[in-house]
């Protein structure tokens, strides 16, 4: 099925309805009556979209969506094809299913998903699998890959999973991180992985490290080649060949105390360099 | 006018026991009789007076507070969404006003007394209780850390601090006095907490909370206010408090005192790997003290945020558990600590602690002197309620539950070999005609001629099997504002505030030392009478 | 029957139930793996006195291993699940937690059934430990002073048969291992089945007890050993012309891998200097799982 934005929203449009779950078992006619609230006026889907096709786990969704919040909030199968950019919480809440983005996302990608997999291929904004404020946890499971870059709080709290930006990232990536994995493509600014109690922060690039986390070693752990053998499949490279280099990690942050550590990819010209 | 007619009316207070007769309603009150009335078929339905919760917390700048501190639990509330008659609202742990005000209707509970207000705050607390639609509202003054009423304790000067009292009662426009630990929130303030009962607290050198405590109870007898102290015990939440409970009723000896949430302070053992319950010992000490009521301030299992004036304890328990914690200082008055807790079946000390909230309920014998509650929200939310009056009534419903908990959690309580039920009569008289009678609202709690056309119809046998809540029809003040458990229609309800004696001249005493030491000036210290809309004066 | 002129008696090899899990060991090197493959799965020929039965099931090329380096298959044998889980604990953490660079992964992904290993071995790290989630599947880092030694949280646990066996009768002893390697050869080569004696091969073929020792659990195969061929009381097995036999004993996940694995050693034994290829067996009573020598070559016996 296919639903192209028509009529642009003059405030924002909250759309939880484009999803999966909320479509298939319904009629066309059913789609088109959904409710979606322009800001605070409930209005009818296709006020704003054009809907065609018959009602299924597939999705299309196409337009400058830039407005549009909420896309596959909570969905739990299915798989959801974004053409355009699009607007905040896109797959939050998510526990299943696919969501793949051609184009940019704002804030809040995959907030509090607990399962299945968002791909975008441009930029993504803050907040990326965060916890909302207040809670406890962030992402607790499955997989958001952004190929450019993405804003400030990425991975928030996260528990579990795996977080992949391609592209330069803002401060506090990893902030109060829990557990989970996230891998910086191109780096990130201040303050990467305040606060960290567990998990793993990848940086394939030189990154500025809090005082507040220390240099353990220089290797190339087993699990960091059972994980890029993983991202490979949603083709993301990792380095793990020793000829090639390996990875600086630091153990932080000691602030909280913390048991996060951070891997900082280091070519082997570097890491001879540093050794000596 | 109303006639309810056919149901099988439950009015205890009145020494109606389930007897099948018409209640007739007229401006707002129960009436002998009505001519042409508007009939309300209760035929198969339960006639009760409506709710009355002794102990809540449900406005003012703690509970904002609460509110702010925990927005995942707004999140997942339920949504009250505005309608003609409606404002929008979410329930939850910690219910926006008006959302308050239409869950406990929706629950047929009409009177609700707010359990702490501090005086600087106490503008917040009638502005939201103003905003809490259809219930009728009083409220309780934090007076147990207050530094001039200590200040004057210390001087031995009990004269003039029944005169501040009393001054502090009418300008903070409440209905009565609560002791929060007393003396131990003073003392937090230096970071420290009260010792035993007759110990002086820091920065004083006669003051014991043994001292506060008598001397705050005489003081409210004095006074005659129609409810009396309020006590929130000294030790709350600490394993081996019983013995702190029981000497707090020797402290109070003949006078009149209410144990706020006994629950939280009859735990044995000394440390949190050997508490257990110690409900029999404090229910065998209360049944002997005809001159206290309690309430129960049970705990159920799920989510809840604890919030109490009783600073020290509240930084226990953020240490207990990790998470977050609000710690509020109201100058030389009081504070408050806000710790969101989650109450787990597995753990042993929470299995102990919902067992005791059961025990004193069945085990205090005067279903007159103890009353329905969960200091909401710190053991559960209020409308959780229905929860336990199905365990106090159902003898096996509640073994499944006990059944369900950790072997050793069961070795620690009485509960399981008690076997009483609650009757009808009796939920009525936890729920409604006895904490009217404590808070000394004649005109509430039954349905006797004059009394508030304040009641609640149930279905004798509710499709989900659980009576009270869903009531079928909800009169407040005589209007029908629920039907079917949903909210219908919407009005204001009153508050009572009492205006006692006082010597006048207290206040050239008060100002000069307000001055100094306060950060608001004396004169915007007090409460506007005109502040307080549809008040009541008791005096 | 005969096959390339040797007899092939008609009779089976009765083999048990068994648990079994599958190792993978990785390495930065194959012969690291090795190294800690062959610890890993020593002495352990016979349940009897090794309370498990362990073989080299293949070496793993890097692109079949979970982590992309050269690795090891290990196949461990049981009586019984919590048995088998003991011995695993046991052995990973004596010779693979202490070999360098090894990773340890679990081979059975679709069992059912999930022995604690990694969820045990982890304590080894005193605190220090950390697991990751890849995939679904939780790993433990296990620090060491080399690094970090990886190892799967849960391994797989199957039902398998164990004790599926061929008796080669050979004229003389040279005959006799010559025909044995070639079958243990053949027989290793099936994916699923080890061979848990050294080399593939025993030669101590036993009884159920003893006729003199009674607490004797098993003792020698009286009928097969050429020496007691006319003693008295001796009901020997053998002809005249037979003066050694070698027995192989092949444990497997499933009857299909015992099966081919029976069927290729059978093969690569009918060569010359060998009378006859037997089975062992007691009667069928003991265990539930009967291989026919005849079924196994019906195949051939039918082309030629």
């Amino acid at each position: 099925m296919t639903l192209t934005l028509q009529q642009q929203p003059t405030v924002p449009l909250e759309a939880e309805v484009l999803s999966p779950d909320v479509i298939a078992p319904l009629g066309l006619d059913a789609v088109r009556a959904l409710p979606v609230f322009h800001g605070k006026r409930q209005r009818r889907l296709d006020e704003f979209f054009s809907v065609v096709g018959s009602p299924g786990d597939d999705l299309e969704i196409e337009g400058d969506l830039r407005k549009v919040k909420w896309i596959g909030r909570g969905m739990t199968r299915g798989r959801v094809a974004v053409r355009g950019d699009v607007g905040m919480h896109l797959g939050a809440y998510m526990k299943g299913g696919s969501i793949e983005v051609t184009g940019s996302a704002s804030d809040w990608v995959g907030g509090e998903m607990s399962g299945g997999t968002i791909r975008i291929s441009g930029n993504a904004g803050g907040q990326i699998g965060a916890a909302y404020r207040g809670s406890s946890t962030g992402m607790a499971d499955g997989t958001i890959v952004v190929g450019g870059s993405a804003g400030l709080e990425v991975g928030m709290r996260m528990k579990r999973g795996i977080i992949v930006i391609g592209g330069p990232v803002r401060d506090f990536a990893g902030l109060q991180m829990k557990g989970g994995t996230i891998v910086l493509g191109a780096g990130a600014e201040l303050r990467t992985g305040a606060w960290m109690m567990r998990g793993t922060i990848v940086s394939l690039k030189p990154i500025p490290i809090m005082p507040t986390f220390a240099y353990a070693s220089t290797y190339t752990p087993t699990f960091l080649r059972i994980l890029a053998r993983h991202l490979a499949t949603l083709g993301v490279t990792l380095p793990t060949d020793d000829a090639k280099g390996s990875y600086h990690r630091y153990n932080g942050d000691s602030s909280v105390p913390g048991k996060g550590e951070l891997f900082v990819w280091s070519a082997s010209a570097e890491a001879s360099a540093r050794q000596g | 006018m109303l006639r309810i007619t056919g149901g099988r009316v439950y009015d205890p207070a009145n020494g109606v026991d389930g007897v099948v007769k018409d209640i007739c309603v007229a401006d707002g009150r129960v009436v002998a009789d009505v001519q042409r009335a508007r009939t309300i078929d209760a035929t198969g339905l339960l006639v009760f007076p409506g709710g009355v919760d002794v102990h809540t917390h449900v406005a003012g700048g703690a509970l904002n507070f609460a509110r702010g501190l925990v927005p995942e639990n707004q999140r997942a509330a339920r949504k009250f969404l505005r309608s003609p008659d409606r404002r929008a609202g979410l329930g939850g742990m910690t219910p926006t006003t008006f959302a308050t005000g239409y869950l406990y209707a929706g629950m047929g509970w009409t009177t609700v007394n707010e359990a702490a207000v501090p005086i600087l705050s106490a503008k917040h607390t009638h502005e939201e209780l103003h905003d809490t639609p259809i219930v009728d509202k009083s409220s309780l003054l934090l007076m147990a850390n207050n530094e001039i009423v200590l200040d004057l304790l210390e001087a031995g000067e009990a004269e003039r601090a029944r005169h501040v009292v009393a001054w502090l009662i009418w300008a903070a426009k409440v209905y009565g006095v609560k002791a929060v630990n007393p003396g131990g929130v003073a003392a937090w303030k230096w970071g420290k907490n009260a010792g035993t009962l007759h110990e002086p607290i820091q920065g004083y050198s006669r003051v014991t909370p043994a001292k506060i405590i008598a001397e705050l109870a005489q003081i409210v007898d004095d006074l005659a206010l129609p409810h009396p102290l309020h006590l929130h015990a000294n030790h709350l939440g600490i394993p081996g408090n019983f013995e702190t409970t029981i000497e707090t009723m020797q402290v109070i000896d003949g006078r009149r005192a209410h144990l706020a949430h006994l629950q939280f302070h009859a735990y044995g053992g000394d440390d949190w790997g050997n508490m257990r319950s110690q409900a029999a010992a404090v229910a065998e000490e209360f049944n002997k003290r005809r001159n206290l009521t309690t309430d129960a301030g049970a705990i159920l299992f799920g989510d809840a945020v604890t919030i109490t004036a009783d600073g020290p304890w509240q930084h226990l328990l953020y240490q207990l558990t990790g998470r977050k914690w609000g710690n509020l200082d109201v100058e030389n008055e009081t504070g408050c600590g806000i710790v969101p807790y989650v109450y787990k079946d597995r753990s042993l000390v929470n299995a102990v602690q919902w067992a005791v909230g059961l025990e004193l309920l069945l085990l205090i014998d005067d279903p007159w002197r103890v009353f329905l509650t969960t200091d909401h929200p710190n053991g559960g939310a209020f409308w959780r309620y229905p929860e336990i009056i199905r365990m106090l009534m159902d003898v096996e419903f509640r073994k499944t539950q006990i059944a369900a908990l950790p072997e050793a959690a069961r070795s620690r309580m009485t509960l399981p070999e008690i076997t009483r039920q609650y009757t009808l009569s009796e939920i009525a008289i936890i729920t409604s005609a006895g904490p009217a009678r404590a808070l000394g609202m004649p005109q509430k709690g039954h349905l006797g001629v004059g009394a508030d056309a304040d009641i609640a119809i149930y279905p004798e046998k509710p499709d989900d099997g659980v009576l009270f809540s869903y009531p079928r029809y909800v009169l407040k003040a005589g209007d029908v504002v629920v039907e079917e458990g949903d909210v219908r229609a919407v009005n204001d309800g009153r508050e009572f505030i009492v205006r006692p004696a006082y010597d006048e001249t207290i206040e050239e005493y008060l100002r000069p030392l307000f001055q100094k030491v306060y950060t608001m000036s004396f004169e915007n210290y007090p409460v506007e009478l005109e502040r307080v809309r549809n008040a009541e004066i008791r005096s | 029957m005969e096959w390339r002129g040797v007899a092939i008696r008609d009779t089976f090899a009765e083999a048990f139930d068994m648990y079994a899990a599958r190792v993978v060991i990785t390495a930065g090197s194959a012969a690291w793996a090795r190294t800690a493959g062959q610890a890993m799965t020593g002495f352990a020929t016979s349940v009897i006195g090794c309370k498990v039965e362990a073989g080299i099931e293949g070496d793993l090329d890097p692109a079949a291993t979970p982590d992309g380096r050269p690795g090891i298959s290990l196949l461990v044998f049981g009586v019984d699940q919590a048995g088998l889980t003991t011995r695993l604990l046991d052995r990973i953490g004596q010779t693979v937690l202490t070999c360098p660079t090894t990773a340890c992964f679990d081979g059975l992904p679709d069992a059912a059934s999930r022995a604690p290993v990694g969820g045990v071995l982890r304590h080894f790290g005193d605190r220090f430990q950390s697991s990751k989630v890849i995939d679904g599947v939780r790993y433990w880092r296990i620090p060491v002073m080399e690094g970090e030694f990886l190892i799967q949280e849960t391994f797989g646990i199957q039902k398998a048969i164990g004790g599926g066996n061929l008796l080669i009768l050979g004229a003389d002893q040279k005959s006799a291992l010559a025909a044995a390697e070639a079958a243990a050869t053949a027989m290793r080569a099936v994916r699923g089945v080890i061979l848990p004696f050294p080399g593939g091969i025993v030669r101590a073929g036993s009884k159920i007890g003893a006729r003199r020792y009674k607490s004797m659990i098993a003792s020698t195969n009286d009928a097969f050993c050429p020496t007691l061929r006319g003693r008295v009381g001796v009901d020997s097995a053998l002809p005249e012309n037979v003066n050694a036999v070698l027995e192989i004993v092949v444990d497997g996940l499933d009857r299909p891998a015992i099966e081919d694995s029976l069927r290729a050693g059978i093969d690569a034994a009918c060569r010359p200097g060998v009378v006859a290829i037997t089975a062992g067996n007691y009667g069928g009573k003991l265990g539930k799982h009967h291989f026919r020598l005849h079924d196994l070559c019906a195949s051939w016996s039918t082309s030629t």
